[in-house]
């Protein structure tokens, strides 16, 4: 039983995608540019060559929220997602009708429909395989090259990533929405 | 509704569904095959294409990453044969317990269904594409002896009297490129070798060795401000530099200064971009430096105690009146920037001017290098803390090897044009267009090609084409079935390097290390391992060369009639497997024992990597971080007094190279009105034509696009994902046009290694353009290397 | 009249053959035609999907509902909108609309027959639904509600229509009255399917829910004067003309609300120039479905009416005609207008161009379902213009 999060020093970012990969081989995401759990967001920079606005261009790790108040679930009608034990938002394929509802009202874009089980899937913090196994990091945060994610539990005062949010100045995304994300930007 | 895509299927179905209409490529030739071809051994091909990990038994065997130059370490886990994912190993100072995006997908590489399966022959004309399905067996002995369609080795020495020289062979990069070489170059004795060196970094690595000794390593935790030119870490992963340098840009500690013509995603992480004029370089460096000397800002007593010439080099600077006025045309940065990078570096505690290990751009490298590596000399910030790092040397001894010796085999020849041509890789681009010009003193007719595609690599690929197609016998050993296999006589598959243990490699530098590729699977189908393919060919070539040698190599001759013909044979290391008779595997476990005991290779099996000391120092600081030496133990300075900084170096006349860095006005940067310079560069999802048919990878960079100003673009009513052709006076190539503003008006920028036109690999074939089609070859003076940015290309929609 | 099963009252001559046995004029034949390439349509495509899979339609991860939920939300309107009508006779007791209320309350069936026919093939697992809609209730989502509803909302229409057939008025009463306060929450909830999206500022709020009922009457009284304009071959009696008249007059005042409703929604969106909400409604501005919405489903019928007060009825059932055209095109911008601000603004490879609207156009299979829909439901209202006296009989 935890309450797991993410922390991501999203500065250290420089978009190589290697999260991206890692999460579809660890989790046998399928393949296609559409079907993906997570993403690194970057912009075209603003201004003409050569006056580029540099701040303009940051790059930005993302995916599920895993919201303590997810419009996804709330949206469900056979409650197929769901919060697991560790507030983990999941999906039970074997619940979901695709009715897509919840990709819909995800306000971040984070579900994609699987072709194979035509049931919509989405990023699970590796709960079904890497902390199954009993390892302590997701896919994404293990193979970061330069070290943007914290993966752990916000309830234990001890871990890693209650530290950083203890001590570091950090933002969520579209939490005017009320959605209570635990995905946190360390700025 | 369960659907299950099969990769064969995967593949064909997205060609098919980008190609409304048009049928999938027809599986008539022998490059294509189903999925119902089973693997080797007891390894088998996973049902999906990506295959999610399970929670039950697993093996973690440690490998170590293949899919580019930089070797991280990485564990396989590996359930019921299969490979279902790459994690970082957290155990190698060099890779930080991380893995990049082409790292992750390396699973995608093994298991390509392009692969090369079997060994095979031509039997249609060369380029056709048809091929004979033979056993290893047939292949070695079409290499020895043959066939209808092509001379074998025998056929052609013999009438080449026994000039080993006769042979030219080439190999990429790799573990396993020790042992190609050892097999041609030492021991069938051939002088005639070229590589990815003289079409790379050679001239980086050159103008550093010989102004300060080597090519150092960055310590980015400890330096404050960095000057990175030239060089796109961001996405050109280099470990561990990338890994390092990335946690302290943004205001974090390491002011950062990206000097590039392209806004990189370097450019992006930095504090400041100034887009330079592609290849003046070297007079922005002279400019730092005369400011330097112009304010006495320069750390006087390092370079009286270190420098070498240093005084003329001071002289020099300040006489040529390389001020930032002058150089604000040249380079195409303001002069007041250039003052504040000059003071600002020297005020810095511990300023990095990045070395920046890149492809030779432009024909002044060399000089760049050299004028590089003396700007931080200036600051004082070499061999200590925060600086550049000399370190240690690699762990491991050097391997002797029983070199026979031919007497009528001839020197290289490849020198035309070149000051200082390296003995050992040559220059391909020289080595090819002597041979095509017929400047070559004796015939050149068999290439021996391993893990290398010139045909996409080398500049101007009708050249290439032209070379490859004039030899005798073409031999390639490869994956996958790349434009230049297309092009062999003899096809031999190799295992991918998730299917093979590796010689032990050692790394030097701060944290030194030693580590170990192991095989996750036995190779697929009827591939080998590189090692046991050098062993086998060497068998099959000993006698029917020694035969050969007998007959025309006189100190042979005598050497027989002294000792007989089993001694000379044996004494004079004509048996060419000899290097490769123990296994791999004895052989490492052999090394590591002689040099650090038992436990070491306990621990090395294990783990992947050794170095002294390691149960003791590597330690989980954080989720994220790791020790692998503590601070103390880490060798910040090695060098001391013995450091030379050499500004001036009078070997060089004889060479007719500059002694010390100079400006020539004809390296200015120009376009004639309406062309584009072509520059070229990397993505980090991206490692050149080796990638191209990876299906992970193509999800993040589909094709390549040829970047446009946008308001060039604009202007020429070029939009987004139209196909342009881009013609330079060497060739032309069609792609898809990317507009934006990220590239000056007069240039354009594509990714290399793409616009395969190889049919045997489904995705890559015909998929955007080859950069090499239209890249003039030009070399630069020193060694001649290839010079990449020197191509002016006219764009026309199409 | 002869009794079928369950005493229901089935006309006399109703046999395979009598559905075969029409007026074979030009637009009889034409009509026949149509439908029946419609119903092959729906075949093609259905095949196409369940070889495809979601593949075959034009839906993506950014526009996950496409044509066909439109289509549904069409259908599900159409027979909201014929439960009004046929309510105003049966269950409010306005003596003027009687006659058409027994043909209104089988037109509300057979639309929402179609109606499911097609989401069946948008859901990706229908039977799964009905299991899981029960064993683990989804008791916040507008979904569960809706479908719950609407299952519920057409056992009720079934059972009103029988007591029609048997001149039962007293419990066709109780029925409609039921059916018509379970369909209106249905309807509503489908409103709030859309409402109750937080993340889609555009369509967030109670603008939905209560516009839906407001249409779905419009629609109600467009489809009367179809099926109305059919059944008489547009040679209307006095009395029929009376009904008709009084139905546009009511039309008149529904276009003129709906005006005003949506001319404030659009001010709201777009005052202050809030995100998400007023460069949708920019957006929305420049399309033509928008303006095919405006001018088809309420600027050509509101003329038409205020021509001279719905004394028309023949060319109210061509302004009729249009208008459900409008209305299709009304279902079609709501679905799309909802999904056209992607959620994600950012680049997620550096080759493509940065995300602006989200790209929707229907699929060949999608348009074959649809087309089948509706194929689907003009067959079932024919043949049961031949088994039942869908006329007044009192």
């Amino acid at each position: 039983m935890a309450r797991y999060g993410m922390a991501l020093d999203y500065k250290n970012c420089i978009n190589c995608k290697a999260c991206e990969v890692a999460c579809k081989e660890e989790n046998g995401v399928e393949l296609g540019a559409e079907k993906h759990r997570i993403w690194v967001g970057g912009n075209n920079p603003e201004g003409q060559w050569p006056f580029l606005d540099i701040a303009s261009a940051a790059f930005m790790p993302s995916q599920c929220q895993h919201c303590e108040d997810a419009p996804c679930q709330e949206v469900c009608p056979t409650n197929a997602t769901y919060y697991d034990e560790n507030h983990v938002v999941r999906v039970d394929s074997d619940k979901c009708i695709l009715c897509s509802y919840c990709m819909n009202a995800c306000p971040y874009d984070a579900r994609y429909v699987d072709d194979r089980t035509m049931t919509v899937d989405k990023c699970t913090f590796c709960s079904d395989t890497r902390l199954a196994r009993g390892e302590t990091t997701t896919a994404c945060q293990n193979t970061c090259p330069t070290k943007v994610r914290t993966f752990g539990d916000l309830d234990d005062p001890n871990s890693e990533i209650s530290e950083l949010l203890r001590t570091r100045e950090h933002f969520s995304l579209k939490s005017h929405l009320g959605t209570n994300p635990k995905l946190f930007y360390l700025t | 509704m369960q659907v299950e895509v099969s990769r064969r299927k995967f593949l064909q179905g997205s060609i098919s569904l980008s190609i409304v209409g048009a049928s999938a490529i027809s599986a008539t030739n022998l490059f294509a095959n189903n999925d119902e071809d089973s693997g080797g051994g007891n390894s088998s091909i996973p049902k999906t294409i990506t295959t999610k990990t399970g929670t039950g038994k697993a093996d973690e065997v440690p490998i170590l990453c293949g899919m580019c130059v930089n070797k991280c370490a990485a564990f396989a886990r590996v359930e019921d044969g299969i490979i279902t994912k790459l994690n970082p190993n957290p155990y190698f100072p060099k890779s930080r317990n991380m893995l990049c995006p082409r790292g992750n997908a390396g699973i995608q590489t093994t298991y390509d269904p392009d692969r090369l399966k079997y060994p095979m022959i031509r039997i249609g004309k060369r380029g056709d594409g048809k091929y004979k399905r033979v056993s290893w067996e047939e292949a070695y002995d079409a290499i020895v002896n043959g066939t209808d369609k092509f001379k074998g080795l025998k056929q052609i020495l013999d009438e080449e009297k026994d000039n080993r020289a006769t042979i030219g062979y080439c190999n990429g990069e790799g573990l396993s490129k020790e042992g190609f070489e050892v097999l041609v170059g030492q021991k069938i004795g051939t002088p005639n070798y070229v590589d990815e060196v003289s079409i790379c970094l050679e001239t980086a690595g050159g103008g550093f060795f010989s102004t300060i000794g080597t090519y150092p390593e960055i310590d980015f935790e400890h330096a404050d401000y960095l000057v990175i030119a030239g060089a796109n870490r961001a996405e050109a992963i280099i470990t561990p530099d990338t890994l390092d340098m990335f946690k302290y840009t943004k205001g974090r500690g390491l002011k950062t200064i990206c000097i590039d013509p392209r806004f990189t995603n370097t450019a992006a992480k930095s504090d400041k971009w100034l887009p330079i004029n592609p290849g003046t370089d070297l007079a922005f460096v002279l400019a730092l430096t005369w400011v330097v000397f112009n304010e006495n800002l320069q750390n006087e007593e390092f370079m009286k105690k270190h420098g070498v010439g240093y005084e003329e080099y001071k002289q020099h600077i300040l006489s040529h009146k390389y001020t930032p006025e002058w150089a604000e045309p040249i380079c195409g940065i303001k002069a007041k920037d250039i003052y504040t990078i000059a003071r600002e570096f020297m005020n810095a505690e511990n300023p990095i001017y990045y070395p920046g290990r890149r492809s030779v751009l432009s024909p002044n490298d060399y000089q760049l290098r050299r004028a590089m590596a003396i700007f931080q000399a200036l600051s004082g910030n070499m061999d200590k803390k925060g600086g550049y790092i000399f370190g240690n040397r690699g762990l491991l001894p050097a391997e002797y090897v029983k070199q026979p010796i031919y007497e009528n085999t001839k020197e290289r020849f490849d020198t035309e044009g070149i000051a200082f041509p390296t003995l050992k890789s040559g220059s391909w681009i020289v080595f090819r267009n002597m041979i095509l010009e017929g400047k070559n003193p004796y015939p050149v007719r068999a290439m021996l090609m391993r893990k290398h595609n010139p045909m996409m690599s080398v500049p101007n690929t009708a050249k290439t084409r032209a070379f490859l197609e004039k030899m005798d016998l073409n031999v390639v050993i490869d994956i996958l079935p790349t434009d230049t296999a297309m092009l062999a006589d003899v096809i031999l598959p190799e295992a991918s390097y998730l299917e093979r243990m590796s010689p032990v490699k050692s790394y030097g530098f701060l944290e030194p290390a030693v580590v170990m590729r192991k095989a996750a699977i036995k190779p697929l189908y009827e591939t080998k391992t590189p090692e046991v393919i050098f062993k086998e060919l060497g068998e099959k070539l000993s006698k029917p060369l020694f035969e050969v040698s007998k007959k025309h190599d006189k100190a042979l001759q005598e050497l027989i009639k002294e000792k007989g013909e089993k001694v000379a044979f044996e004494e004079g290391g004509y048996n060419l497997a000899e290097p490769f008779e123990k296994p791999i595997e004895e052989k490492n476990e052999e090394i590591i024992t002689e040099v650090f005991g038992k436990k070491a290779w306990e621990i090395i099996d294990e783990k992947g990597v050794y170095y002294p000391h390691i149960e003791e120092y590597h330690k989980q600081l954080s989720p994220n971080d790791f020790q692998y030496y503590p601070k103390s133990k880490r060798k910040y300075t090695s060098r001391g007094d013995s450091l030379k900084v050499i500004c001036k170096n009078d070997s060089l006349a004889s060479g007719g190279i500059d002694v010390m860095p100079t400006w020539h006005d004809e390296w200015k940067f120009s376009v004639p009105k309406g062309e584009f310079r072509l520059i070229t560069g990397r993505h980090a999802q991206f490692t050149q034509s080796g990638t191209q048919n990876n299906m992970m990878l193509r999800d993040l960079i589909p094709t390549n696009f040829v970047w446009i100003n946008q308001r060039v673009a604009d202007k020429m009513g070029i939009k987004f994902a139209d196909r342009v052709e881009i013609k330079s006076e060497v060739g032309a190539i069609r792609l898809k046009a990317y507009p934006t503003e990220k590239i000056a008006p007069n240039q354009i920028f594509l990714l290399h290694g793409f616009g395969s036109e190889s049919k045997g690999m489904e995705f890559a074939y015909g998929n955007g353009g080859n950069d090499a089609t239209i890249i003039k070859d030009d070399i630069e003076p020193m060694y001649g290397a290839a010079v990449m940015h020197s191509t002016n290309c006219k764009i026309r929609k199409v | 009249m002869k009794v079928g099963p369950l005493n229901i009252p089935i006309k006399e001559d109703f046999s395979l053959k009598s559905i075969l046995d029409f007026e074979k004029t030009p637009l009889n034949i034409f009509l026949a035609v149509s439908v029946l390439t419609m119903l092959a349509m729906f075949a093609i495509g259905v095949i196409t999907y369940l070889i495809h899979g979601h593949h075959a339609y034009g839906v993506t991860r950014e526009h996950p509902w496409g044509l066909l939920i439109a289509v549904y939300i069409f259908f599900v309107v159409s027979s909201t909108g014929f439960c009004i009508v046929g309510s105003l006779g049966d269950v409010f007791g306005f003596k003027r609309f009687e006659m058409i209320s027994k043909r209104a309350i089988f037109g509300s069936i057979v639309t929402i027959m179609a109606g499911f026919a097609v989401i069946a093939f948008e859901i990706g697992h229908p039977v799964r639904m009905m299991i899981y809609n029960v064993l683990t209730p989804g008791l916040t989502s507008a979904i569960w509600w809706m479908g719950t509803l609407y299952g519920l909302y057409l056992t009720f229409m079934i059972v009103e229509f029988y007591f029609l057939l048997n001149d039962d008025m007293k419990r066709a009463k109780i029925f409609g009255l039921t059916g018509l306060l379970v369909g209106l929450a249905a309807h509503s909830n489908l409103g709030g399917v859309f409402g109750f999206l937080n993340a889609r500022t555009i369509s967030n709020g109670v603008y939905y829910p209560t516009y839906f009922i407001l249409t779905a009457f419009i629609t109600g009284i467009y489809l009367s004067f179809i099926v109305m304009g059919f059944r008489y071959k547009l040679n209307f009696d006095d009395k029929v003309k009376d009904l008709l008249e009084g139905l546009a007059k009511i039309q008149g005042l529904l276009i003129a609300i709906l005006f005003f409703f949506m001319t404030w929604k659009l001010l709201t969106d777009m005052y202050g120039g809030m995100p998400n909400r007023a460069d949708v409604a920019h957006h929305m501005l420049h399309t033509a479905p928008f303006w095919a919405e405006v001018i088809f489903a309420m600027l050509i019928p509101f003329l038409v009416i205020l021509k001279d007060f719905g004394k028309s009825p023949k060319l109210m059932f061509f302004a009729s005609l249009i208008g459900m055209v409008g209305i299709f095109f009304m279902r079609y911008n709501l679905v799309h207008d909802t999904q056209v601000k992607p959620l994600q603004m950012m680049k997620l490879t550096e080759y493509q161009l940065p995300p602006e609207w989200v790209e929707y156009f229907p699929s060949a299979t999608e348009i074959m379902i649809s087309l089948g829909g509706l194929g689907l439901c003009i067959l079932l209202y024919y043949v049961g213009t031949k088994a039942f006296n869908l006329d007044a009989t009192h």
